[in-house]
């Protein structure tokens, strides 16, 4: 296991969402790739083919009127830690374009080093990996409000979301200037997080107990990151995928839609 | 010596070995993998010093105060701006998108003048200088005519300088008619008209309301203010706040209220009657703010001595839970139950609109909704409707007016608004199809269209477009290529919201007192001008006393002026909220439960809030079985803003699929038609039809197909265009009888496979 | 192929009669071409050699000059806070690289001195607004993030550790720039095969790697460099 080497303690940065709060609006959505540099096309109805790094789900409760009841559930990259950084992606990867970062818990994505083989998004239990079948195109003069700070890729190569990670390179770069080498919970919040109307996600470091994340969620360490409050969840949980995103609701059927449970079960 | 077939061998052997010696293969093999790493195609976004411009937002009229991040001289990103009293740091996904309307390829570059026809899409390119000379002089002779009323103009805004600007220009010119978009405010305005006799507009103070009983009001949907409405939400979901959401179909407000309650759509009036029935049966309400306060709650007397009977007792004999659950479909145990609720509850509030709020509501279910407020005392109490105030830091010198202005302005609006028949209304743009068409000549000549889509926005495209081109000359002040700039005689292209300076005073369903100013946040893109500074060009350019009733160099110096000592304070902060401490409207402090204004026909109450009418729907039953509501959701812009690329990205495939709407179709009904999933279908109205898909919804009530708001355009790019249909385009406008607005809540239709 | 083998083919077509002499001959003749042989592959070897040593950087490398002479050394004599005098931290903790006009208009309003090329450069581009259009020598591409504010800031590396003695400088070497890549010929190094003497020769990823593993003892996730 590689230590880190920032002074501070590891990170280990992840989000809790609210679901309870979540209306379902879509700006995170808009957030992520307004920030990212993510490409658009004239159809994206085909959602196989739509780049969302950030993708809001519409869940619902299978019922009929009038018990019908829906849920939205926006779903970022989960930054899976696995079992020690063995995630499903970095593990299938045989170029080493994603990695698992022990300082940060975040899963890196390197886009001229992927060469778009797909393992990774074949591996990925949550399709939060998008492959970029064209090449990506700023019609007019779109190319002008492209961020110079995350790099635009090209045709062939898979990408998705990085917790906003070159926010935290910027926050980083302020705190040596200032002299400092730890941040501020607020210092580095994710797009989505800073736009999301309802201030449905919160986003900070799951190690530090004075973050909200953390006083939220309650993650066990000693059982994989389970998160200790009722109303907390993660996707897929049996899987083992250790993932750094945690949900909340206070409806059952919402919790349960959160994993795969044969009709017996619980 | 003799070269032979071995000495090449040797040569190229030892060339290969030589090669292997040197850098080469490994430098060639390092630099081409450099190379396909960055193909020359994949931009390479120029770094440099990040700052930010803090502006507000010109996409909505909800105001929102931005951030935008620029690199140099580019903008990068919008974010919202922390601590602005109606978004504090969060935005909407249009908000977000904004840079992608400034640098897209909808942008109108230069002015333009038509060509080809109508429509066609054949401009000739034409200077600032002359388009004014032109119009000018158009505008000039049109008013020798003597007939300076036929000039009209649409603004989406009665607010802030340039609207100002142009009402003025009106003014001066001789014209009433100034038309305004209609939305769920220019009701609110009507019923506290009539009911509080106030012409103040209404705030709603949601964030200190403990229930919000919402009759169909998208509160997360779009509603009046979205960002703010959800900002309202999750402060409801902290203090647990109740939410009962009343409409036929689960939207996302429906889906996060804590009650659903599925009603037949158009019979909203009814439940709220039924609603306060129970409550002055259970002697439930605030007596103390209705005896303080209200007028014709018992039983009243007229001017002339004729005694009228009272809301209560009009409730309490013809709204019985029974009565009522009948009309509206619903258990009489839930009307009681809501009505025990809300009334129960410490702050209450009722909330009426539908959808996202663009589209007025009938006067009858606004009555009876603000009725319940007024039982309740929800009126300019905390966490009820606030009767705020019309913005006054206007104030420009009255303008001299010659003869032709004098006498034309004292014509009868086109519209009718402020008439005989439409007293409490100001703006009736609803109306104006069918007048131009119920004429030979339109009774407009000029139209200026500034801040709105018509073409687009407005019911029955297909007569919108007659009325149109009876009109002989439109100008079109948009900075974008939409339906209404194509089908314009000039484009006089404005800057977008982010290349220019623009004031913007309380946005409507703000409590507080609220002035904006947006600034430029990058240069000017193209050869466009802001539109206050064309309209004083004309006015200059037309002169005599009009050119005097402009006299600011410019819009800027227009704008500083008016403002006076706020300027400093706005360009450095960027908003002002105005102080809290003003006494409220007194005027307001009152409520007319007989609604005297317009009850000038003193035999039957007709248009009492104690009223229910169920409205007649166009087209025969048997021949269109299904009625066809609208509905509005976040991720589609509906107004006079189309939905930039990002944003169409956001919507479903249940919404939006290829190029084809999606209907929501409960199973119910679609089994008994044959329909499944993904069947592509003709859906028929009165009006029109269109091809569309079915979407199978446990979330709508049987009986009822549901077409998304905003897809539909001919303008702008293959980002939008040729998606979908267009809502507006499928239905007929009901003209309410009392306030003349439009109150259509669905149409009739039927679905037949393609 | 040898001599040998040769004679295995040839003397299994030809008559056995002249096979012996034949043989001979053909042995004498095989010496003989084997040092022809040798003779092409050593050309071979050396053309190639030469193409790979010499010719190909040439052909790699495109040369510019840059577009007004410039002397670190005099200005480094003339500012207070050395480097940071002209490429500065900004308050967000970016670095501003390459200065822009605006700082130089501080000193360089009017003409300073006599040189031709102060008054080329207060005409051209003071007195017209133009950004010079500097050839950057340590441009990474745009797949790389590098933090000054890391290196200088918290690392409290000096400049020339990666840079080198620039400051003693008294003009700017051409700029070459790579065909293929476009990249600098800075990042690989002068030395075509890669080879350096100072930490400052080259800046390829594993430069920056050796470096890191030394100080720091880890190897580190890729973000953190690349985006």
């Amino acid at each position: 296991m590689k230590n880190n080497h920032n002074n501070g303690k590891a990170k280990k940065f992840g989000m809790v969402i609210d679901l309870d709060k979540c209306t379902g609006c879509g700006s995170c959505m808009v957030a992520c790739m307004s920030e990212n540099n993510v490409p658009f096309k004239a159809d994206e109805t085909d959602k196989r083919l739509s780049i969302t790094w950030m993708l809001v789900y519409k869940l619902n409760n299978g019922k009929s009127h009038p018990d019908y009841d829906e849920c939205y559930l926006p779903r970022p990259c989960m930054q899976c830690e696995g079992d020690h950084g063995h995630s499903p992606c970095v593990s299938v990867c045989p170029a080493v374009a994603t990695d698992y970062s022990h300082e940060t818990g975040i899963v890196s994505q390197i886009y001229t080093r992927c060469f778009g083989c797909r393992y990774c998004m074949a591996a990925c239990p949550y399709h939060a990996r998008y492959f970029n079948w064209w090449d990506p195109a700023w019609p007019a003069d779109m190319e002008k409000y492209l961020s110079p700070n995350v790099s635009p890729r090209m045709r062939g190569i898979v990408e998705k979301c990085g917790f906003c990670f070159h926010r935290y390179q910027l926050a980083m770069d302020k705190a040596y200037y200032e002299g400092r080498d730890e941040l501020e919970e607020g210092e580095y919040q994710t797009s989505c997080t800073q736009a999301c109307p309802a201030g449905a996600i919160v986003f900070g470091d799951l190690n530090n107990p004075k973050h909200a994340v953390h006083k939220i969620a309650l993650p066990d360490s000693k059982h994989g990151g389970r998160p200790k409050n009722p109303n907390a969840f993660r996707l897929l949980e049996r899987l083992g995928t250790n993932p750094k995103v945690y949900y909340l609701s206070s409806r059952k059927w919402v919790r349960d839609s959160g994993d795969n449970y044969r009709p017996d079960e619980k | 010596m003799k070269i032979d077939r071995r000495s090449f061998l040797a040569l190229s052997i030892g060339s290969t070995a030589g090669i292997h010696l040197t850098p080469l293969p490994w430098k060639l093999m390092d630099d081409m993998s450099i190379w396909t790493q960055n193909w020359p195609w994949t931009p390479v976004p120029q770094d440099g010093a990040a700052s930010y411009v803090n502006s507000v937002c010109g996409l909505c009229t909800a105001g929102c105060g931005i951030r935008v991040r620029k690199i140099e001289n580019r903008a990068v990103k919008i974010e919202g701006l922390p601590g602005h009293p109606v978004n504090d740091g969060r935005i909407c996904s249009l908000g977000l998108s904004g840079l992608q309307l400034l640098y897209g390829g909808t942008r109108v570059k230069t002015p333009l003048k038509r060509i080809g026809e109508r429509g066609a899409g054949q401009w000739q390119k034409i200077s600032w200088k002359q388009v004014i000379d032109e119009i000018s002089k158009k505008l000039s002779e049109q008013r020798k005519s003597g007939n300076p009323q036929t000039l009209g103009a649409i603004c989406n805004s009665d607010r802030g300088t340039t609207s100002h600007l142009l009402n003025r220009f009106l003014t001066v010119y001789g014209s009433p008619n100034f038309l305004r978009t209609p939305s769920v405010q220019s009701s609110y305005e009507i019923a506290t008209t009539i009911m509080n006799g106030s012409s103040g507009t209404v705030g709603f103070d949601l964030e200190n309301s403990d229930y919000i009983l919402s009759f169909g009001s998208g509160l997360l949907d779009g509603w009046v203010s979205p960002v703010r409405m959800i900002r309202a939400h999750s402060i409801w979901k902290d203090k647990k706040a109740r939410v009962v959401q009343i409409e036929p179909r689960l939207s996302h407000t429906a889906a996060k209220a804590d009650q659903w309650i599925a009603i037949k759509p158009g019979t909203n009036a009814a439940l709220a009657l039924g609603i306060a029935h129970v409550i002055i049966k259970e002697k439930l309400y605030d007596k103390n703010f209705v005896e303080k306060y209200g007028f014709g709650f018992e039983e009243w007397k007229d001017e002339k001595g004729q005694t009228h009977k009272g809301f209560k007792q009009s409730v309490l004999e013809n709204y019985t839970p029974a009565n009522v659950a009948e009309i509206t479909g619903i258990d009489v145990a839930a009307i009681i139950s809501v009505a025990k609720d809300f009334a129960k509850s410490a702050k209450p509030v009722a909330l009426c609109g539908s959808g996202d709020g663009g589209a007025p509501v009938n006067l009858n279910e606004m009555m009876a909704v603000h009725a319940l407020n007024a039982l309740k005392g929800a009126i300019n109490n905390k966490g009820g409707l606030q009767i705020v105030p019309n913005p006054d830091y206007i104030l420009w010198p009255e303008s001299e007016m010659d003869k032709t202005a004098s006498k034309g302005i004292q014509t009868e609006r086109v519209d009718g608004a402020g008439g005989k028949k439409y007293a409490q209304a100001r703006s009736l743009l609803n109306r104006l199809p069918e007048v131009i068409n119920a004429s030979s000549e339109s009774p407009l000549q000029t139209l200026l269209v500034y801040n709105a889509n018509p073409i687009y926005t407005m019911a029955d495209s297909v007569a919108v477009k007659e009325a149109f081109s009876k009109i002989p000359l439109i100008v079109s002040f948009s900075p974008y290529m939409d339906e209404t700039a194509s089908y314009s005689d000039y484009i006089l292209p404005n800057h977008t919201y982010l290349e220019r300076y623009e004031d913007s005073a309380t946005p409507y369903g703000s409590v507080q007192q609220l002035i904006s100013l947006a600034r430029p946040v990058v240069d000017p893109l193209f050869n466009t001008k802001q539109t206050g500074d064309v309209i004083i060009s004309l006015a200059k350019a037309m002169g005599g006393h009009i050119a005097k009733a402009f006299p600011w160099k410019n819009y800027r110096a227009c704008l500083e002026k008016t403002l006076g000592d706020k300027w400093k304070t706005l360009a450095e902060h960027g908003y002002i909220v105005a102080k809290k401490d003003k006494a409220p409207d007194t005027a307001s402090a009152k409520f007319d439960f007989a609604a005297q204004a317009v009850n000038t026909d003193s035999k039957n109450d007709a248009v009492a809030p104690a009223d229910f009418k169920p409205a007649d729907l166009d087209g025969d039953v048997t021949a269109f079985p299904l009625v066809l509501i609208p509905y509005d959701t976040m991720r589609l812009a509906s107004g006079f803003v189309g939905t930039p690329p990002f944003v169409i990205k956001t919507v479903g495939d249940y919404i939006l699929k290829e190029n084809d709407s999606c209907v929501d179709i409960n199973p119910q009904t679609a089994a008994k038609l044959g329909l499944t999933e993904g069947n592509k279908v003709i859906l028929t109205t009165p009006k029109n039809k269109a091809s569309v898909r079915v979407h199978l919804s446990e979330g709508i009530l049987p009986g009822l197909i549901a077409l998304p708001r905003g897809l539909g355009h001919s303008a702008y790019d293959k980002f939008l265009a040729g998606k979908g249909v267009n809502f507006n385009a499928l239905y007929a406008p009901m003209t309410d009888p009392v306030s003349g607005l439009d109150m259509t809540w669905g149409v009739r239709a039927k679905i037949s496979k393609a | 192929m040898s001599a040998s083998d040769d004679k295995l083919q040839e003397g299994a077509t030809d008559s056995a009669i002249n096979a012996v002499s034949r043989n001979h001959e053909k042995n004498e003749q095989a010496d003989n071409a084997g040092g022809i042989v040798i003779l092409f592959f050593i050309i071979g070897l050396a053309a190639s050699m030469i193409v790979g040593w010499i010719v190909f950087p040439k052909l790699l490398y495109s040369q510019k000059d840059q577009p007004i002479s410039f002397s670190h050394a005099i200005h480094n004599l003339e500012v207070e806070d050395g480097c940071e005098s002209c490429h500065f931290f900004r308050e967000d903790g970016t670095f501003s690289g390459v200065p822009k006009l605006e700082q130089c208009i501080d000193c360089h309003e009017e003409v300073q001195g006599e040189s031709a090329d102060e008054a080329y450069f207060v005409e051209e581009y003071v007195n017209k607004g133009r950004e010079v259009p500097w050839l950057i020598y340590s441009r990474q591409p745009d797949c790389v993030f590098f933090s000054h504010a890391a290196h200088v800031k918290k690392g409290e590396m000096e400049c020339n550790t990666c840079h080198g003695p620039i400051e003693d400088s008294d003009n700017l070497k051409p700029y070459q720039e790579n065909r293929l890549t476009g990249v600098s010929r800075d990042i690989w190094g002068y030395n075509i095969g890669g080879f350096k003497k100072n930490i400052w020769d080259r800046m390829k990823m594993d430069d920056c790697a050796e470096c890191h593993k030394k100080s720091l003892g880890v190897k580190d996730a890729c973000f953190v460099c690349h985006k």
